[in-house]
């Protein structure tokens, strides 16, 4: 079925390219040519748009930043210096991506950089951009360029056919570079952005890159788009340029098409560009932006998932109806304009789409993936491969040490959380890290697994030091880890969820070898059944379960479990220890974070009790719960005055 | 000299940032919501001003008997659609971007495009100013800057005195809690939204005393209300107080050592740096979940 997406794109823009053609042949309107250039521009803009901030969510203000400097960047060179203009379209393309790149180097680098934040740091762009632009006289210097008309190349017949075919090139990259990321690895690693961020670095998803990838793409065709518009324009000036226009049409035509849909804002923007024509001719022109502000409030609040995902469920009779009214004007010469067939068909397609009353597949509908498009591939749902479990070396716990954590300090401003803390992992041991509130067991495995960085001492996982290392990096030299509360990513199947930890792992893989490879790990803990089903139709404990396959799913050579088993009933907690013992016989190394003694008991080839930041007692779990100290620490009362006493196996690091 | 006349009129013009970011940082700190309408409130009640002024000859200043009331309304308003429909943070952002082109367009439709200024017939504040040694400071800026400050100061003094206050900052500070100790907060959130578009209609109607209003004006304070947002600390009344200063001085300094369209370049700089450096905005928090 793979063939169809690509065959179709194909067609449709060997379609729209014979439109100069025809045009002369059938000797129609050379309105048609423009009204097409001015969609295909504007599908350009949004979907290049979209490939950042609606895959990844990171909304941006910046797109007409970008599109200006390709617009200028046009503009002087053609306009100052001469040059060749359809050699400047790359140029300006390049230039904006390096534009975008250095925001992204700016905004992607921030501690806890949140979306509203993002918005707002991108909305600085065009206002940086612009006066820079206006000061500098060798760019714009405040009078304006003139762009010369470009010379029209042989087999063109004038100036509208260089420009339609020259934005139909565009809108055409930018359309496959959408269809193709939402089915390839950034395309994931975005959709795992938007639903999780801090989880999909610890899978081992290269946020950081991903999103520099795709800021860099949204602003090179923002860039080769607003190269074209020079031309069109004739004369730029900064006003006319670098202002809201651009990121509020693309915002709004990404929304009403749909942000989670690779054809979703090409969709929005034939909408948004025949819906403003209309209203331009039939003289309702003051009215255009309230209708726009007006779409946005609506979509945003009532139909967040836009009318691509609406009408592909009701495919038939969106296009029946599009099909229909358009031609019943045609045909009955009711419109003569063929710009009202269009606007009165899609209008139609859209009222079909949203028709209320076939609630049979709208309830459906809210729960819908909305992850890149499964194509339903039977034979490897049937029989799931044997999964080598190369990653997984069977050893007794006497090997060399897994994981050596060396005198490590952590403070939070004036707080120290942990205070020298010295252990040892060694593969195939089961370690229970336990201790009262606040004693630093979070803290702990949040340093293991990269989230924060120890404010001194060194943590190495195989021989590694990771003390320096981006948590995706340390997630490939083997760390994973489970969250106390499930964080899957909501948008994803329950087996995508885990497919996405196989994809970024340490062995990269494509979609298909990982969805296939991802049915064993399901199996192991028991969620086989719910594989196609959507994180927030399971319960608690198998959002838990859920976790631990995901984590396992990316073959670490230690698994840090964070409490996975708070909440849960006791016949769930002892289905959880079965998963847990079941994980064990592979022959990783598991730290158990946990507070029911039960279970680490159960469960534990050894104890580390940390009390008040410090390691209180590091042994086998008779001996550890045995000593009067831990017992102490548990019941609350402590020594007054007094520190707990150095623990006893403190030399271990050494060893 | 000219440069210590131009800080000083710029701190002065600061102090009418603060008040039109303060509602803002507001709703953003302690209801979640950034709401981008509040540049259309602030648009309208200008046009409001101007046009009671102009065609009823009301004094300038009184019209906010009728610019707050009308703002408060719609600010409870906006804030109830939120409610309702339980908008995340950046939807919010979204619907009221939607809301606040919508309010342009239909501004630009009733007033034009063109510029619109109260006559200094009309308008009693319009040419006075006050004269200390060499500086002298224009009559509009002073009453605004001082009126902004001032009113500032009492929300400061509300928010950290009075019950009400007590209960909002606590709901900021954790919802959830705030909510289990017998706090209302939709009424709260309601009553906190309307508040913010008071200040925005005592912002606009005194932006009217000496500037000129164009329906695109709202956007040309898109970029400096929220470079004193961020930088004052989401939230952050004094923060936001002394942010508005800051700005506003370095804004008046380059536009006489460089150019006036320089400014935007080295606010948006400043905002960058307190991103990266003082993500919790210039002044430290007092406790809170930082």
């Amino acid at each position: 079925m793979t063939w169809r997406g690509p065959a179709g794109i194909g067609v449709v823009i060997l379609a729209l390219g014979a439109l100069p053609w025809v045009r002369e042949a059938f000797d129609l309107p050379i309105f048609l040519l423009a009204f097409g250039t001015l969609v295909l521009s504007w599908t350009a803009l949004a979907t290049s748009w979209n490939i950042l901030s609606g895959y990844s969510g990171y909304f941006s203000f910046g797109q007409g930043g970008f599109y200006g400097v390709g617009v200028y960047t046009t503009a002087v060179l053609t306009g100052r210096h001469d040059w060749n203009f359809l050699a400047t379209v790359p140029l300006a393309g390049l230039l904006a991506a390096a534009l975008g790149l250095v925001v992204g180097l700016i905004a992607f680098r921030l501690r806890a950089l949140r979306g509203e934040v993002f918005a707002l740091l991108t909305l600085a762009v065009p206002f940086i951009v612009a006066p820079i632009a206006r000061l500098n006289p060798s760019i714009d210097g405040g009078q304006g360029i003139t762009v010369p008309v470009p010379d029209i190349p042989e087999p063109l017949n004038g100036f509208q056919d260089l420009s339609y075919l020259l934005c139909l090139a565009i809108a055409g990259i930018a359309v496959v570079v959408a269809y193709v990321a939402q089915r390839s690895r950034l395309g994931w690693a975005l959709f795992a952005i938007r639903d999780a961020e801090p989880v999909a670095e610890g899978l081992g998803v290269p946020t950081f890159r991903s999103k520099m990838v795709a800021i860099a793409i949204t602003a090179f065709v923002a860039g080769m788009a607003g190269s074209v518009a020079a031309i069109q324009v004739g004369y730029v000036t900064v006003e006319g340029t670098f202002n809201l226009q651009v990121p509020l049409f693309v915002i709004v035509m990404s929304v009403l098409g749909g942000r989670l849909h690779w054809l979703g804002p090409a969709v929005g923007a034939l909408v948004i560009v025949t819906l403003r024509d209309r209203l331009a001719t039939s003289g309702f022109e003051g009215f255009s932006l309230i209708v726009l502000g007006g779409i946005l409030v609506l979509f945003v609040l009532l139909a967040p998932e836009g009318l691509v995902p609406r009408m592909r469920r009701r495919l038939v009779p969106v296009l029946v109806a599009f099909v229909a009214v358009g031609a019943a004007l045609w045909l009955t010469r009711l419109r003569e304009d063929p710009v009202d067939w269009l606007a009165f068909g899609l209008l139609a397609a859209a009222v079909v789409a949203f028709l209320p009353g076939i609630r049979r597949r709208g309830a459906e509908a809210a729960l819908e993936p909305v992850g890149p498009e499964v194509e339903t591939d039977h034979d490897a749902a049937a029989a799931p491969p044997a999964l080598a479990d190369e990653g997984a070396p069977t050893t007794s716990p006497t090997d060399k040490p897994i994981v050596v954590v060396t005198d490590v300090t952590k403070d939070f401003g004036g707080l120290r959380a942990l205070d020298g803390i010295s252990l040892i992992v060694h593969p195939g041991e089961l370690l229970g890290l336990v201790g009262p509130n606040g004693s630093g067991k979070t803290t702990l495995v949040n340093l293991l697994s990269g989230q924060f960085r120890p404010t001194s001492g060194t943590i190495t996982v195989g021989g590694e030091d990771i003390g320096g290392l981006p948590p995706h990096r340390i997630a490939h030299v083997g760390v994973a880890r489970t969250y106390q509360i499930p964080r899957p990513f909501a948008s994803m199947t329950v087996r995508d969820n885990v497919a996405m930890a196989i994809m970024f792992g340490r062995s990269p893989t494509d979609l298909e070898a990982a969805r296939a490879a991802a049915e064993e790990h399901l199996a192991l803990v028991g969620l086989a059944e719910l594989a196609d089903a959507l994180p927030g139709e399971i319960n608690l404990h198998e959002r838990q379960l859920l976790e631990m396959a995901r984590a396992l799913a990316t073959r670490p050579r230690v698994l840090l479990l964070d409490e996975a088993l708070a909440g849960l009933n006791p016949v769930e907690v002892d289905n959880a220890v079965g998963v847990v013992r079941r994980i064990r016989a592979s022959g990783l190394a598991i730290v158990l974070v946990e507070h029911l003694l039960r279970v680490v008991n159960q469960l534990a080839t050894r104890i580390v009790v940390l009390d008040q930041g410090r390691v209180l007692a590091d042994g086998d779990p008779a001996t550890v719960m045995a000593d009067p100290e831990v017992v102490r620490a548990y019941l609350g009362r402590r020594p007054s005055g007094a520190l707990p006493p150095a623990p006893a196996t403190d030399g271990g690091a050494g060893a | 000299m000219i440069f210590v006349q131009s800080a000083l009129t710029g701190v002065l013009v600061g102090g009418l940032y603060a008040l039109m970011a303060i509602g803002l940082s507001l709703t953003w700190g302690m209801l979640r919501v950034i709401n981008l309408a509040h540049f259309g409130l602030i648009l309208l009640s200008g046009y409001l001003t101007y046009h009671l002024t102009t065609n009823a000859g009301v004094d300038p200043l009184l019209t906010v008997v009728a610019t707050v009331p009308v703002m408060f309304v719609i600010g409870a308003l906006i804030q109830w659609g939120f409610q309702h429909f339980k908008v995340s943070e950046l939807s919010s952002l979204l619907v009221s971007f939607g809301l606040l082109i919508m309010g342009n367009q239909i501004i630009s439709n009733v007033w034009s495009a063109d510029f619109r200024r109260m006559t200094s017939d009309v308008n009693p504040y319009a040419t006075g100013s006050l004269t200390l040694g060499p500086l002298v400071f224009p009559m509009p800026t002073l009453i605004a800057s001082v009126a902004a400050a001032g009113l500032v100061l009492c929300i400061h003094y509300v928010l950290a005195r009075t019950f009400v206050g007590r209960a909002l900052r606590a709901f900021g500070e954790d919802p959830a809690i705030a909510s289990a100790f017998g706090i209302d907060h939709e009424r709260l959130g309601l009553l906190l939204a309307g508040a913010a578009g008071a200040t925005a209609a005592v912002a606009g109607t005194l932006f009217a005393l000496g500037g000129s209003l164009t329906p695109s004006t709202a956007f040309e304070w898109f970029g400096v209300v929220f470079a004193v947002v961020i930088l004052g600390g989401i939230g952050n009344v004094l923060g936001t107080l002394l942010a508005g200063a800051l700005v506003g001085g370095i804004a008046g300094v380059m536009t006489i050592a460089w150019s006036p369209v320089a400014a935007p370049v080295v606010v948006y700089g400043l905002v960058v740096l307190a991103l990266v450096f003082r993500p919790n905005g210039l002044l430290p928090r007092r406790g809170g979940h930082g």
